[in-house]
């Protein structure tokens, strides 16, 4: 039994899938064609603004520093948000939440004010910027996703086994490191991950708390702003490529399901 | 837990309240210095009352939009979809990701005065000239951020859907009720968790948007393309604070009022 409003909403539903992958389909298509104006009629598959990425100064430097920059993210935040999840698993339900609500807070704030009180707090007390200031910016908005993510595992966690090692006379670190850490492990994985697609992302705050040099995005808003050469749906592609790579095997380690 | 709240106390915090400080200080001879006033605040807010209005109406209408579109998606996806439910989630959580700039970026290819729409208006001969009238508009801003922000929209007001279970709805229609009385008794108020924070979400990111109106806006300007220069040429932080606690007050009462209006949505 199909009936019309059924349909209407399977075509808009239709139409919004469209609406969601056509850009990214676009900005690929378009870095495969010689076409200088990113239109249609594309004209002939070719590589030249794949070249003209790999040949720009600055791209290297670029790479290096938003690698840099996620890792550390990813790694930092997987460690410390699993340090709070953990402790966090101990408390009341109740008590926990309102500690992770206020954790979440900074993912609440638009980017731009938390960019900006960022840059004035490390100008007053005369910290140069660079990737440590970059680094150190992206764990506020990262490191609430691992301490959900993992905070989410832990709750349905059986810690009985834990309790056996200790019982069996495991100090608590060891029986942390033989027990509880491989059972999360993917769960840790996947959390530090997700925090590393968001620091590959991330613009506006890069943009005012990294002082001189470059990360993908802050190459790519140059290359937007001065002259507009297709080589940037090639860096545009590399940058979904790594932030939707990192994000689905996050996805399948965790087994996030919205 | 100790460094998690290191970490947030020394770069949330502080910063915000170091922020707040400074929005009451003023810069003299090209330096900022300490003072008490609260002549920021009154320029933050009568020197750009067309811009908080041009901001809070764009904000208002992507976040309905998406709000909207996400209801309908998500319902979609859960009752409607059958085997393509999970390919279905998955497009938005993989859209959420992927690059920020490359999203506006790919907007502006499409809606450009050399972008895709214009060349095939101008093949199909509907027009001689390239458009910039449509394109370039608050018109544009919204649609680019509505496509940015649909994702954040879909995946919180799915997720409370996901606990609505199928014999409640089957129950109501076997007692009568219409597929509209379903949706407006029992999916709303059950989604009103999600559909609040997917407004929330919408609502302030699009307030702090700032790259949007540049890459796509024309001559449009938001609230966030009058900040960022305060910190750049025009050297006033402190009067870039007091406008941005303006804004995030503003926001706050906006939140604030849809969520109240929201409780009032209740099953008759």
């Amino acid at each position: 039994m199909i009936n019309p409003i059924d349909s209407i909403l399977r075509v808009l539903v239709a139409v919004l899938v469209l609406f969601l992958i056509g850009p990214f389909l676009l900005v690929t298509v378009f870095s495969f064609s010689d076409n200088p104006l990113s239109t249609f009629p594309l004209g002939e598959i070719s590589l030249v603004w794949w070249r003209e990425m790999l040949a720009h100064p600055r791209f290297y430097d670029a790479l290096a520093n938003s690698l840099i920059i996620a890792a550390s993210v990813g790694t930092i935040s997987a460690i410390i948000g699993t340090m709070a999840a953990i402790s966090f698993a101990k408390m009341s339900n109740r008590r926990a939440t309102t500690l992770i609500s206020i954790l979440c807070l900074p993912m609440m704030m638009p980017p731009l004010v938390l960019a900006v009180s960022l840059l004035s707090y490390y100008n007053a007390l005369g910290v140069p910027l660079n990737l440590f200031t970059v680094i150190a910016s992206h764990l506020l908005f990262t490191m609430p996703f691992v301490v959900l993510v993992t905070y989410a595992r832990l709750a349905t966690f059986d810690f009985t086994a834990v309790e056996s090692a200790r019982d069996l006379g495991a100090t608590p670190l060891v029986a942390f490191v033989t027990i509880t850490l491989p059972m999360i492990r993917p769960t840790i994985i996947g959390a530090s991950l997700i925090a590393t697609a968001l620091s590959i992302d991330d613009f506006i705050i890069t943009f005012f708390t990294i002082g001189q040099g470059n990360t993908l995005p802050t190459l790519v808003w140059g290359m937007i702003r001065t002259q507009l050469t297709p080589s940037v749906n090639a860096i545009g592609t590399v940058l979904i490529m790594i932030s939707i790579c990192s994000a689905f095997v996050a996805l399948r380690l965790t087994k996030y399901r919205a | 837990m100790l460094p998690a709240f290191a970490v947030f106390v020394v770069f949330f915090v502080a910063p915000f309240i170091y922020f707040f400080v400074l929005s009451f200080w003023r810069v003299k001879l090209y330096k900022i210095s300490p003072d008490f006033s609260f002549v920021n605040y009154g320029k933050a807010i009568e020197r750009y009352v067309p811009i908080y209005q041009l901001t809070f109406s764009v904000a208002f209408a992507v976040a309905i939009t998406c709000v909207v579109l996400g209801i309908i998606y998500a319902g979609v996806v859960r009752f409607k979809a059958g085997r393509w439910a999970t390919l279905l989630t998955f497009i938005p959580l993989m859209t959420l990701f992927g690059g920020y700039l490359v999203k506006i970026y790919a907007w502006k290819t499409i809606l450009g005065i050399n972008g895709i729409l214009n060349g095939a208006l101008i093949r199909l001969g509907l027009t001689g000239e390239p458009l910039t009238a449509l394109f370039y508009s608050p018109f544009a801003v919204a649609i680019t951020l509505v496509y940015f922000l649909l994702p954040f929209a879909i995946l919180p007001i799915y997720a409370s859907m996901r606990s609505i279970e199928d014999i409640e709805l089957d129950a109501a229609r076997d007692l009568g009720a219409s597929p509209w009385r379903r949706f407006s008794d029992i999916i709303v108020p059950r989604c009103r968790p999600g559909i609040v924070s997917a407004f929330i979400i919408c609502f302030l990111l699009t307030v702090g948007d700032y790259v949007t109106p540049i890459l796509v806006g024309g001559k449009i300007s938001m609230i966030g393309n009058m900040i960022t220069p305060q910190f750049g040429q025009k050297f006033d932080w402190p009067l870039g604070a007091a406008m941005s606690f303006v804004t995030l007050t503003l926001s706050v009462g906006f939140v604030v009022a849809f969520s109240l209006a929201m409780r009032l949505w209740r099953p008759r």
